[in-house]
């Protein structure tokens, strides 16, 4: 696993205060230049077949720290997730 | 019965993934696309099984474009049948209300069904390799149901293989969302139940065209 995953897993075992999101977003900025400079895919995305909620069925990477900030729903989503990884 | 909505970029990548590996075995009615409406969902023959791709909630299965296909509040008449919903959250309450309605059996997800594609894929989802990793372990599902095997050994192919995905995949967000999926994913009814064996397809077949997507 790399640190910047590391990290961000870290950051998001925090409870969702509008600093706690302001740093999940910023480690999800690190990790994605880094994988981005790993030229793996054009253009990844997160999506989901979920309906109704407050956050998109699909996010570019380059968009989801902007999601994370801003959006409460959408960091305690991304909090189930990644406590599977 | 299969349905397959092709509308953003979640529903073209799950039922690109069907189209190109699990169509060629199924028998008609295929709604794909603008086909997969309201309208037609409800008035086809489910036969006995009921494939469906679409967003979900709860207690809510929709087809293209967002029309609502089922609803726990009406549920059409699928005694004896075995459904499969690959959408976010059904088994929370339509699956429960699928199998009171008389469904044999039926396999879905208790949270959101979530996984990382490449947007650059989007005319030819099936090529992208990065969704395969998700989006296989649901193949292989609904062709051993095909196979004519029974739902308990269906969902232990689907679970099985996210999880070996999971450990060889080098993308952390996808071992993430993978884990996420297994854990989520469920069987209710009767897990010994099986559909007619169709017969088997020799891939690699000619892809089938796709509409271009376009944002």
């Amino acid at each position: 696993m790399t640190k910047e995953y590391e990290d961000l897993k870290e950051s998001l075992r925090q409870p969702a205060t509008p600093e706690a999101m302001r740093e999940a977003a910023q480690r999800f900025r690190e990790y994605e230049r880094v994988d981005a400079a790993l030229g793996k895919r054009s253009r990844p995305t997160l999506v989901s077949l979920g309906l109704g909620k407050t956050y998109p069925t699909e996010i570019d990477f380059r968009d989801v720290p902007r999601e994370l900030e801003t959006n409460p729903a959408f960091y305690e989503q991304m909090q189930k997730i990644m406590r599977e990884g | 019965m299969i349905a397959l909505p092709l509308h953003d970029l979640p529903t073209r990548s799950a039922s690109g993934f069907l189209i190109r590996y699990v169509v060629p075995r199924t028998g008609p009615p295929q709604l794909v696309g603008p086909l997969d409406n309201k309208a037609l969902f409800s008035n086809m023959s489910f036969g006995d099984v009921v494939i469906g791709v679409g967003h979900g909630e709860p207690n809510r299965f929709y087809g293209y474009r967002n029309q609502m296909l089922l609803d726990v509040s009406s549920i059409p008449d699928v005694r004896g049948k075995v459904v499969v919903l690959i959408s976010c959250q059904t088994a929370r309450q339509l699956g429960p209300a699928l199998i009171n309605a008389g469904a044999e059996s039926y396999i879905g997800f208790l949270e959101d069904l979530v996984w990382v594609m490449d947007a650059d894929s989007a005319s030819n989802p099936w090529a992208d390799k990065f969704a395969g990793s998700a989006m296989m372990p649901v193949v292989h599902c609904v062709n051993t149901i095909l196979d004519g095997k029974v739902m308990a050994d269906a969902f232990a192919v689907m679970t099985t293989e996210m999880l070996g995905n999971a450990a060889v995949e080098d993308d952390e967000v996808m071992v993430s969302c993978l884990r996420f999926n297994a854990r989520n994913a469920s069987l209710l009814g009767n897990p010994a139940a099986r559909v007619r064996a169709r017969p088997k397809v020799e891939f690699p077949i000619p892809p089938p065209p796709l509409l271009p997507y376009i944002t």
